[in-house]
């Protein structure tokens, strides 16, 4: 499968399990976890996530420093070169109308999830973007 | 009553002005204007006047104009009005209006005045609890949608998390693999564990009474003494601490024992991991009613652009997964409660340093 997968969440647990599960669906998924939101976006930024693939991004919301939000806005700011390899899908347990609707319309953002992360909804998730 | 009602006079004619300052200059504050420029002056000289009386009969501008001009600028201060001959449509459409609070027919008697004034007093007071309460609403509203949002977060995030997990768990043979998730399961429920620690601080900042007692800070550091003696040996933090006290101190035991655990934990908390002189040093001096508590640590500093906002509900500055968003501000709510003050300075990499100042009561 043609596929990687960036995690940024701040919580330890929750960066475990997406890796888990993930895993679950093909463990031969190259992933990468961040529990910074800058230091997943220098990565990006830099060319550091091995490149051929198309990367998913699994994006908690609430964080602190840099949120989802502040991160969304950064990313839509790379050359469309880099830009094109990643798509966005929002992992959060957020049910606050006004945070979904403000992330949903980045046209990057192609996806939300709310947590927990459960293997059928990563499937409909790569089935939806592959 | 401790202080004089201020009540302004606004008439065109000096001997009803100085008729009026005569009869009641004892019972109140009376300040007389001649024109409505001079009423002005007064009015803004004087935000806490709470009564003002006028003619509706004056050169240039007519009384119930005068209200409606001062009703946007000074809306507190109760207007009424003065009036010699009965002009009956224009106090009643001023009325009507809320321009004016009552009317006294010219010319006036003492008790009249008297009742008028007494009257406003109280209308001028009910309206003053109102503001303060609807602000204090406001702020009570406000900090309830913080907190509706922070639940969703703080409270939800650790139990899908856990969810997550149990659910993963049945998939999970490894028993090493198990024993990593299981590690960070329970520090994910510590965390929330404090977090709920901290809004049960909050809402007794908020809402408890002070319950002033002698304060022996000797005493109360001793007691906290124990959990950073752990914290420091594990993370191998030198923890320095140094107290004088030679005369007694009053103030509330708890809030005090907050703003020092809070400010203390975070010393720890926050430390450079790399760096190989790692120190937390309270200093703590009691002189001439006033407690000045230094806490500096050798941490990893705040960025200049967050200092401003590290007290305010939920700002986290930081990324490392301790933080609940809470302690500083509790420090501050405490500090407020207590009549303190407290300072900051830090500096990237080397270290910050808090400053609490708390008086005797």
């Amino acid at each position: 499968m043609d596929l990687a997968f960036i995690v940024i969440d701040e919580s330890e647990l929750d960066c475990f399990i997406a890796r888990k599960v993930i895993q679950q669906v093909d463990e031969n998924l190259i992933v990468y976890v961040f529990q910074s939101a800058q230091h997943g976006l220098d990565s990006i930024r830099e060319n550091r996530i091995s490149g051929g693939f198309t990367t998913i991004i699994l994006l908690d919301l609430q964080m602190p420093v840099m949120d989802g939000f502040q991160f969304v806005e950064e990313f839509e700011k790379l050359p469309a070169e880099i830009r094109n390899k990643y798509k966005i899908c929002v992992l959060s347990c957020t049910r606050n109308a006004s945070d979904i609707s403000r992330i949903m319309a980045h046209k990057t953002v192609v996806s939300l999830i709310e947590k927990p992360l459960y293997k059928a909804d990563l499937q409909a998730l790569i089935t939806r973007l592959a | 009553m401790s202080e004089k009602i201020k009540v302004l006079y606004v008439d065109d004619e000096q001997e009803n002005l100085v008729g009026f300052k005569a009869s009641l200059r004892l019972e109140y504050q009376i300040f007389t204007a001649v024109n409505i420029p001079q009423a002005l002056n007064y009015l803004s000289n004087h935000p806490d006047i709470k009564v003002v009386f006028c003619d509706q009969r004056m050169p240039g501008k007519s009384g119930v104009e005068f209200f409606e001009e001062i009703r946007i600028s000074y809306p507190l201060p109760v207007r009424i009005l003065l009036t010699a001959y009965t002009d009956i449509e224009s106090i009643i459409d001023a009325i009507n209006k809320g321009n004016i609070f009552r009317y006294v027919k010219k010319p006036w008697l003492e008790a009249d005045i008297i009742s008028a004034i007494e009257e406003a007093n109280k209308f001028y007071m009910a309206n003053s609890m109102l503001l303060i309460k609807n602000d204090e609403l406001q702020k009570a509203y406000n900090e309830l949608n913080k907190f509706a949002y922070s639940v969703s977060h703080d409270i939800r995030g650790p139990i899908s998390g856990i969810l997550g997990a149990i659910n993963l768990a049945r998939e999970i043979d490894d028993v090493e693999e198990m024993k990593e998730m299981l590690f960070l399961m329970e520090k994910s429920l510590k965390k929330l564990d404090t977090y709920i620690i901290s809004m049960h601080d909050y809402y007794s900042l908020q809402r408890g009474e002070l319950k002033i007692q002698e304060i022996d800070f000797n005493e109360i550091i001793d007691e906290m003494k124990a959990i950073y003696m752990v914290l420091s040996k594990i993370n191998n933090v030198e923890f320095k601490i140094t107290v004088n006290q030679d005369e007694v101190f009053r103030n509330d035991r708890v809030p005090v024992k907050l703003i020092l655990n809070n400010l203390l934990s975070n010393a720890f908390k926050y430390q450079d991991k790399s760096k190989k002189d790692k120190s937390v040093e309270i200093i703590v001096d009691v002189h001439k009613n006033v407690a000045t508590i230094l806490i500096k640590d050798t941490g990893i500093g705040i960025l200049g652009n967050h200092i401003g906002e590290i007290f305010n509900l939920f700002y986290r500055a930081n990324s490392q997964e301790v933080g609940s968003g809470f302690g500083l501000y509790n420090v501050k709510s405490a500090l407020l409660k207590l009549n303190g003050q407290i300072e900051v300075n830090s500096v990237m990499h080397e270290g910050t340093t808090f400053k609490v100042t708390i008086p005797s009561i």
